[in-house]
């Protein structure tokens, strides 16, 4: 509804309107790279096993090897339902080290998902109010949102990719081995596969916290962070 | 309250970018960006219900003490500045409206967000001073009470905005006064400016809270009982693990080009499903015998009890070779190196040679007097390795046949084996020794090693490296051991975990299999010098007794105690991959590849 709003202004072709849906898949699929990014970033597995591949503009590296790909392809799968379904606030990706178990690191991505886009977007996509209407506009979030091109969406993911990337100068090393896990913040109403089961949040005693950049969709915001722990 | 006193920083932040334009934005001159702010301003004067609305504010949404007493001290005076946050928060409810406002017009104009991105320590204690400076000029009195932005963006993190959001418009409506609907009409009108301000700018200008603030929020949204509504999920299978130890400092500057072909896009791909399955009824279960072979000819000659059979894998045609006699039993079984005779080792200690062409014996040679479990051929050379710990070579060209008599082992001799050119032997036995012979002096064995605490059977010189002999012993033991055979030193471990009863090296890739006895009875493909496991293979349902490898080295055939044997393509070569390995014997077998076929 919101494009309707900005689009005659705008080259209406040129602006493409993301579904719910797409968006979802869009954050989804944000996800899957930023958790093979962030294994292969922080040396979760050797660097042979991952190959790089064009997205976002960027060169990302993605195992093949074929049991992680497995692996992550299971939460995957199970994460986009829960994406469209609208029911995660949150992604975690905790890293921990294999011999203390400890939590050495944690790149939180909260979602935030506009639920008053979505609801009426159907209805009212055709009689958003004009532009002169907008003093008596109701308070919806994304009343003038101007929509974003998938190009817009795609820079503003690329630029958190190369945050990531950079996030290693000062992060500090992890020593030993180490392995990770993929906690997810979901409505308690939310459908659970066996696979999945309740955890604790895993947060980084004493840790520092670093937020890095998000990217929005029409309906979805994605924020990242990252918290670590200091080395004494 | 500390962490109020932490949230404050990129509230100011906020007060650096609202210097800028903090002129343009007075109530009283509004600009078109905020129609229905001014309206709210101007219409609604002091009015009762701000104490409730502080309150509601002060208590619920404490995380904002700290903001408000950043406002505060720009209102009241500057020597307050330094004052403890409790004691500013406590100041902040009884005038909280003028602060609010600030905050609200604070976030709308962030315009930039360059600030919002660096959350840093440093910088908050600017922009508090800056903001000091630039808003006294601001008509207080004109201010009313304007919902902070930051409450519901903070909860909205917390993934309950909408319910928070509701729960604080209730009680204004219900209080009926005109003024009371007024506030919480404009509450919707900034709600909905605050809304716009984030999607009007570039992405940029979502002035993000700092990761203190997130932290707080969430802590406290805890507390409060928020995160009733969620429940935190996680994906409960482990992880794979990771094939090697990995140093990240190796990492961060590795080459562009992976060297190793260890990567996985390179890792070759096995067949985990045997090729062809066959029948060995009656094969002895027995540790200590080698009763199966595969000839340079491509012929599989395999002992099963007094039997020799003879398997042509060109053909797929079976033959019984010979039948011992009733009172004894066969137990070990050796092709000559060109494939024409093989050797058969009785329970008697007899040695006979037969010719497979003919299908004839050739010669019997006696002297072991315990059972010969294990042979070795060297050119015409035929070495036997018996119960006795004995082991003698054999010139199976003269009469008098025993030219050598190796004495070290003190118990029977089970794994014995000669390096391609025929230079050194090694010999393994039940008493956990492996002996290391140079061709030239057998009095003495060159090398003896005592690493291995269990019987050794499983031996296998590398073909690449002819200093490399790979050992592997017994159930107690489980250890493949790898020895520079020219120094005598140890060069790597692995631990298999399981009973090693046979090693072949593939004369392709930089690998060794393994087989394993009790409790996996499965093959292991070993990359060298990595000694990463590339793959385990379930290939019987007991344990695996004997292997070898065909003579284009592709193929493995394995005899276990389910009296079945098996032949597993574990060494494919593919179009191209032989050149990356430039094998002993490779280019001589090529030839034999190629006739090569197994139905």
């Amino acid at each position: 509804m919101a494009s309707s709003a900005a689009a005659p202004e705008k080259d209406k072709s040129k602006v493409h309107k993301l579904s719910l849906k797409g968006s979802a898949k869009l954050v989804a699929e944000f996800f899957q790279y930023s958790i093979h990014t962030i294994l292969f970033q922080r040396g979760v597995y050797p660097a042979e096993d991952f190959t790089a591949v064009k997205k976002y503009g960027l060169n990302m590296l993605v195992s093949s090897d074929d049991q992680v790909r497995a692996y992550i392809k299971k939460i995957m799968s199970q994460l986009d339902r829960w994406m469209v379904g609208g029911k995660i606030s949150k992604l975690v990706i905790v890293i921990t080290n294999k011999d203390t178990g400890e939590h050495v690191e944690r790149w939180q991505f909260d979602v935030q998902i506009f639920k008053t886009a979505s609801k009426s977007k159907p209805s009212k996509s055709s009689s958003t109010p004009k532009p002169t209407d907008q003093e008596n506009a109701s308070p919806s979030s994304s009343a003038a949102a101007p929509e974003k091109t998938e190009a817009e969406i795609q820079s503003e993911i690329a630029a958190i990719f190369r945050q990531i990337t950079a996030s290693v100068t000062f992060l500090p090393q992890l020593a030993g081995d180490c392995t990770f896990n993929v906690l997810v913040y979901a409505d308690a109403d939310s459908e659970v596969p066996v696979e999945w089961g309740d955890s604790d949040a895993k947060e980084i005693a004493n840790g520092e916290r670093v937020q890095l950049r998000g990217f929005s969709t029409a309906n979805h915001r994605v924020d990242t962070l990252v918290s670590y722990r200091l080395a004494e | 309250m500390a962490t109020a006193t932490v949230s404050t920083p990129l509230r100011s932040h906020a007060g650096i970018f609202s210097t800028r334009t903090a002129g343009g934005r007075m109530p009283l001159t509004p600009s078109p960006r905020q129609r229905s702010i001014p309206v709210n301003l101007n219409s609604s004067p002091f009015t009762p219900d701000k104490s409730s609305h502080d309150s509601q504010r002060a208590s619920s949404k404490s995380v904002y003490g700290g903001n408000l007493t950043a406002h505060l001290h720009r209102s009241s005076s500057k020597s307050h500045h330094r004052d403890s946050p409790k004691s500013n928060i406590a100041r902040g409810v009884s005038t909280p409206r003028k602060a609010l406002e600030l905050g609200v017009s604070d976030f709308t104009l962030t315009g930039t967000g360059v600030y919002a991105k660096t959350p840093s320590s440093a910088k908050p204690k600017k922009g508090t001073l800056k903001q000091k400076s630039t808003k006294t000029t601001i008509n207080y009195a004109a201010d009313r009470f304007i919902p902070n932005r930051g409450a519901s963006s903070a909860i909205a993190h917390v993934g309950s905005g909408k319910l928070d959001f509701q729960e604080k418009q209730r009680p204004k409506s219900g209080s009926s006064e005109a003024s009371t609907f007024l506030a919480s009409a404009t509450d919707d009108a900034i709600a909905a400016l605050e809304s716009l301000s984030i999607e009007d700018e570039e992405s940029t200008s979502y002035s993000r809270p700092s990761p203190n603030t997130v932290a707080y929020q969430d802590s406290l949204a805890n507390a409060c009982g928020v995160s009733l509504n969620t429940r935190i999920l996680q994906f409960k299978p482990a992880p794979p693990e990771s094939s090697k130890p990995i140093d990240l400092r190796q990492q961060y500057n590795r080459p562009l080009k992976p060297a190793a072909a260890t990567a996985a896009q390179f890792r070759r791909r096995v067949a985990t499903a045997p090729e062809r399955v066959l029948d060995a009824p009656g094969l002895i279960d027995d540790y200590y015998l080698n009763l199966l072979d595969w000839s340079a000819n491509n012929q599989v000659a395999i002992g099963l009890e007094r039997n020799v059979y003879v398997w042509s894998a060109d053909e797929g045609s079976v033959s019984c070779l010979l039948e011992a006699s009733a009172d004894t039993y066969v137990s070990s079984v050796k092709w000559s190196g060109d494939g024409a005779y093989v050797g058969v080792g009785l329970g008697t200690g007899e040695v006979q040679i037969w010719d497979v062409a003919e299908g004839v014996k050739i010669r019997s040679m006696f002297g072991h007097d315990t059972r010969v479990g294990v042979m070795g051929w060297n050119k015409h050379l035929l070495s036997t390795g018996a119960r006795s710990g004995l082991v003698y070579n054999h010139d199976v060209r003269i009469a008098e046949h025993k030219v050598a008599e190796l004495v070290s082992h003190t118990s029977e001799v089970c794994g014995l084996e000669w390096r391609s050119d025929g230079a050194q032997l090694a010999t393994g036995g039940n008493d956990n020794l492996v002996s290391i012979w140079d061709a030239r002096s057998l009095a003495v064995p060159k090398f003896t090693k005592t690493n291995h605490k269990a019987a050794v059977k499983a031996l296998a010189w590398c073909p690449w490296n002819m200093n490399l002999l790979a050992t592997g012993g017994g159930s107690y033991d489980r250890h493949i051991h790898f020895w520079n055979t020219t120094s005598g030193a140890r060069v790597n471990s692995i631990d298999t975990g399981s009973q090693v009863t046979s090693l072949r090296w593939s004369p392709h890739y930089r690998e060794i299999v393994s087989s394993s006895g009790f409790p996996d009875n499965s093959l292991s493909i070993w990359s060298y010098p990595t000694l990463v496991r590339n793959i385990e293979i379930p290939a019987h349902e007991s344990r695996v007794l004997h292997s070898c490898l065909s003579p284009d080295g592709q193929m493995l055939a394995t005899a276990a105690a389910d009296e079945s044997l098996k032949f597993w393509k574990v060494f494919e070569k593919k179009a191209g991959a032989g050149a990356s390995m430039g094998g002993v014997g490779a280019s001589g077998k090529a030839e034999l590849s190629k006739q090569m076929t197994i139905r």
